[in-house]
């Protein structure tokens, strides 16, 4: 142990006065440091004090996740989940952090996230860059794997994920949303507001859709695209009361949980933003008006079909012909388009595009999806123009069009608006009358005859009475149609009796199979579809099949003609 | 001296400074424990063996002759500067910064060191210069070279944090020394002119810091995360905090670093405002013992080293506390002893054993006056 105290040296203490005011001043230097010091501490605990009382709380955040709560779920009719948020993570990393040697935390990346190469989360850690995200949308597996290697420059954010469970299932209506949780298209980006508005948070945003009757007419749908080798295919089923879509597919379709995966034209909504000239299904438009104007005074009328029906250079051709005058009935049941035409004509352009327009094919149809396709018109009504109209030439709107059409002239003829949203049991829906009933019902009859004797008979699900139309028309391209590419439809309704939805399926050019003796008219590619969804939704919607029931048809069916055994 | 059952040498330690120092130690111990979900591994445990190694060491050095102190003053800090230097160029070679050399057993960051020894020295220049030089021109160029060398170095790492700590451990003991203090004021002035100067030198990641520091709502996923969800854990913690082993800010991983640099907010949600007042009281009771012992002491170099040294550890535990609420930007400065970590805890444990000695200077001296 010393014993020499810490003395100056001597050499300075010449000047004693001096060294005692420098240790003077120097103490008050310290005593002014002091009271800073002290200063600086009462900034901290203001600011502590201020975090404490007014900071937000996590308890706060927990039950807001940063004020934004989660998603509500998107349901169907019948409370099935379509869309619902589940807790995701984020997988981060800060490179400037790490406390691992990156050679040794690249190779336990790489097994752990194979998307990325050992070599290439190397790369990644030595930028020393302050963030870099390893995974968005992580499951909480994952990052509690990624945890536990220890690195504490890995980091983890929770972040909501939008889930649809039912993958591809009404992929059009649904829509996706972003990584930032906002939609982006369909009911998402429409909902987006009442979505992040905290009044709804928790509650459960209920679709018009079925999602077991949109899952038959997507399967029957597939399955009849596959087989005719068809470029697309659209389905609807609308209940013809309330204007609710039970079901809307277009197809090919896509997966909204990764919708940037699927080649763009699968986002196409053709059900709703195609527009397509739908031939011989204006066929009872066109009737509808032509009663409900007056010019079809009897239904035993009989209008010639001998022969094609010249028009200046132009010529009107049934593609089967009867050669013969047929009645209005009759006119359905074998679509002929002569006797369309002359029923048309006779009606005028006034009164033809005025129905037209009752039916709402002058605007795009208002429903709750963006992107809706807005009908092409004639732009100069010749005379021609009107009779080619009468049978769906000349006119395109979207099959969504068609289906609201149908629901009005069969439903006992009130138009109603289409809508994807639920409405609430024994609400009062807001419709418009388009024609009569007596029209309506004498619709139905014909288009159930069209079905048990005429092009649509393959649409004829046992029991469930179904009544429509057929419609095969050539695409138009450059400037005249294309003979071999078809847009084949079928529109019509169930059961016809009472009637209680509206049903249209459209393949986009399908092609014949030995099947259907090279045939790929509605008849024989859209009629078979369906039968076989009507098959299946029937029954799920409540409608029992029954051989027994089917509407009157006694007052018709003697005015169909029918060759005797052996006659042609 | 009376005889008891406590032994002298144990009676005779300071423990004004000792009290507080294992009352930061435990309780950051415990805090740790609860950041790893109640278990001991993998930071109380280690944490708490590496405290008691490095307090062995600090009552050891407190023990060591004050004068000696004097004589490795210049030594250390130009061997410190050398293992700068060759940390620079190990860092070129690598192709990348490094901070540390590796011994094997402990990973040596001289940047850490340089802490202590710029105030050591810086000092022990003031102890040398006669009491009549200090308003010439040679008490002031000297001193910042002697700052500045060190402190380029550090930055060149980068470590914009550490380098701070260097240089204001250095100007401290230079204002300490008496400098006039206009110099002080003007030199302020010009380094607030000199501001976009800086700006415009800082790397990317840094201006980054600055900015987010300035608004850490502007960027709460990315860089701001930290600043944002440590100001959660505070709002979270209330006056008493949540609980023992109840903080779920900390626990399911929101706050990053959560068990390092961000461990005061980790404390605070937990132990609320009671357990913040009485941590930043524990960390003043060490200063005010430093700066008691610098104002007893008769000796220029003990008072000088002694104030330097509490004003170095009061910066140590203000930014980082002062980062954690949002005060400061995030530099990468843990607080002492209380995070996981062990430069932090072996840089302030050194300047307790220099304290200690200053101290026990102190009273040896009193009994010969």
């Amino acid at each position: 142990m010393t014993t020499a105290p810490p003395v100056a040296k001597p050499t300075r203490l010449h000047v004693p006065g001096r060294r005692q005011q420098v240790a003077a001043l120097s103490r008050e230097r310290l005593m002014l440091v002091m009271l800073l010091f002290l200063a600086a501490i009462l900034g901290i605990v203001l600011k502590i004090m201020y975090l404490t009382f007014t900071g937000q709380s996590f308890d706060d955040r927990a039950a807001g996740l940063t004020s934004l709560p989660l998603r509500p779920d998107i349901v169907d009719r019948n409370g099935e989940t379509l869309a619902r948020t589940i807790d995701a993570w984020s997988i981060g990393v800060h490179a400037d952090r790490l406390l691992t040697r990156p050679e040794d935390l690249a190779p336990q990346l790489a097994v752990l996230m194979p998307e990325k190469t050992a070599d290439q989360y190397l790369a990644l850690l030595k930028s020393r860059k302050h963030f870099i995200y390893l995974r968005r949308r992580a499951m909480p597996e994952l990052v509690e794997a990624v945890n536990a290697l220890g690195e504490p420059g890995m980091a983890f954010a929770r972040e909501p994920e939008r889930l649809y469970p039912q993958a591809e299932l009404a992929a059009h209506v649904l829509g996706w949303t972003n990584l930032d949780g906002t939609g982006v298209t369909g009911m998402e980006k429409l909902l987006d507001k009442r979505m992040t508005d905290p009044k709804y948070a928790g509650k459960p945003v209920t679709l018009s859709i079925d999602s077991r009757v949109q899952a038959a007419v997507e399967k029957e749908l597939a399955q009849a695209m596959l087989n005719f080798q068809a470029r697309g295919a659209t389905g609807i089923v609308l209940d013809v009361h309330s204007g609710e879509v039970i079901a809307l597919t277009s197809l090919p379709s896509f997966n909204p949980n990764d919708p940037g995966r699927s080649p763009p034209e699968t986002r196409f909504n053709q059900a709703i933003t195609g527009v397509y000239e739908l031939g011989s299904t204006f066929k009872p438009i066109t009737i509808a008006a032509a009663m409900d104007a007056g010019v079809v005074t009897s239904l035993s009328k009989r209008y010639d079909a001998t022969a094609p029906l010249k028009v200046g250079k132009f010529s009107i051709r049934d593609d089967h012909p009867t050669k013969r005058w047929l009645n209005v009935p009759e006119m359905l049941v074998h679509s002929s388009n002569i006797v369309t035409a002359r029923i048309a004509d006779e009606l005028g352009k006034d009164r033809l595009n005025g129905m037209f327009m009752r039916l709402g094919f002058g605007e795009p149809v208002s429903i709750e999806l963006a992107g809706r396709g807005r009908p092409i018109q004639p732009v100069f009504w010749a005379r021609t123009t009107t009779m080619t109209a009468g049978y769906g030439h000349g006119i395109a709107v979207t099959p969504m069009h068609l289906a609201k059409a149908y629901a009005a002239l069969m439903n006992g003829g009130i138009m109603h608006p289409v809508t994807l949203l639920k409405r609430e049991p024994g609400a009062i829906v807001p419709g418009t009358r388009v024609i009569s009933p007596q029209v309506s019902y004498r619709l139905r009859q014909f288009t159930r005859m069209v079905v048990l004797e005429g092009t649509g008979k393959q649409a004829n699900a046992p029991g469930l009475r179904v009544g429509g139309k057929t419609g095969t028309a050539e695409k138009a391209s450059q400037g005249g149609y294309a003979r071999k590419s078809l847009v084949s439809t079928f529109a019509g309704v169930f059961p016809v009796d009472d009637p209680k939805y509206a049903i249209v399926m459209m393949l986009d050019e399908p092609k014949g199979t030995a099947e259907t003796y090279g045939y790929a008219t509605a008849g024989w590619t859209a009629a078979p579809v369906v039968r076989k969804v009507v098959a299946r939704i029937g029954p799920l919607l409540g409608i029992i099949p029954d051989a027994r029931k089917d509407i009157p048809l006694e007052d018709i069916k003697p005015l169909i003609w029918h060759p005797k055994e052996g006659e042609e | 001296m009376r005889p008891g059952i406590i032994p002298a040498p144990i009676m005779n330690l300071p423990w004004r400074l000792l009290l507080p120092v294992m009352f930061i130690a435990g309780f950051g111990c415990v805090v740790l424990y609860s950041a790893a979900g109640g278990h001991v591994q993998p930071w109380a445990f280690s944490q708490g063996l590496r405290f008691f190694v490095f307090l062995g060491l600090a009552i050891f050095l407190g023990r060591i002759k004050q004068n000696s102190w004097k004589a490795v003053a210049f030594p250390a800090y130009i061997i410190i500067c050398v293992l700068l230097f060759i940390v620079e160029l190990f860092g070129a070679v690598k192709g990348g910064s490094q901070r540390w050399i590796d011994l094997g057993f402990i990973r040596l960051q001289p940047s850490e060191l340089m802490k202590i020894a710029i105030v050591l020295a810086i000092a022990r220049f003031y102890d040398i210069m006669p009491a009549g030089e200090i308003r010439r021109w040679n008490a002031i160029w000297i001193p910042l070279v002697m700052i500045g060398l060190p402190a380029g170095l550090v930055l060149l790492q980068p470590d914009l944090g550490t380098a701070t700590m260097v240089i204001a451990g250095g100007i401290t003991v230079m204002f300490l020394a008496g400098l006039p203090l206009r110099l002080f004021i003007g030199g302020g002035l010009a380094a607030l002119a000199a501001l976009p100067i800086l700006w415009f030198s800082m790397h990317d990641y840094q201006r980054n810091r600055v900015l987010i520091f300035l608004d850490p709502e502007s960027d709460p996923l990315g860089t701001g995360y930290h600043i944002s969800q440590s100001k959660i854990a505070i709002g979270s913690g209330g006056i008493f905090g949540k609980g023992f082993l109840n903080g779920s800010q900390s626990h399911l991983d929101y706050l990053p670093e959560g068990h390092t640099d961000f461990v005061f907010a980790t404390m605070f949600e937990e132990w609320g405002l009671v357990g913040a007042t009485l941590l930043i009281a524990a960390y003043f009771m060490i200063v005010r013992y430093a700066m008691q012992v610098a104002n007893r002491s008769q000796d220029k170099f003990g008072r000088l080293l002694a104030s330097g040294l509490g004003c170095t550890i009061f910066y140590y535990f203000s930014v980082n506390i002062m980062m954690v609420m949002g005060l400061a930007p995030v530099v990468g400065i843990p607080l002492p002893m209380f995070s996981f970590g062990g430069s932090a805890l072996m840089t302030l444990m050194i300047c307790f054993g220099m304290l200690m000695s200053i101290d026990r200077a102190n009273r040896r001296s009193g009994q010969f006056i």
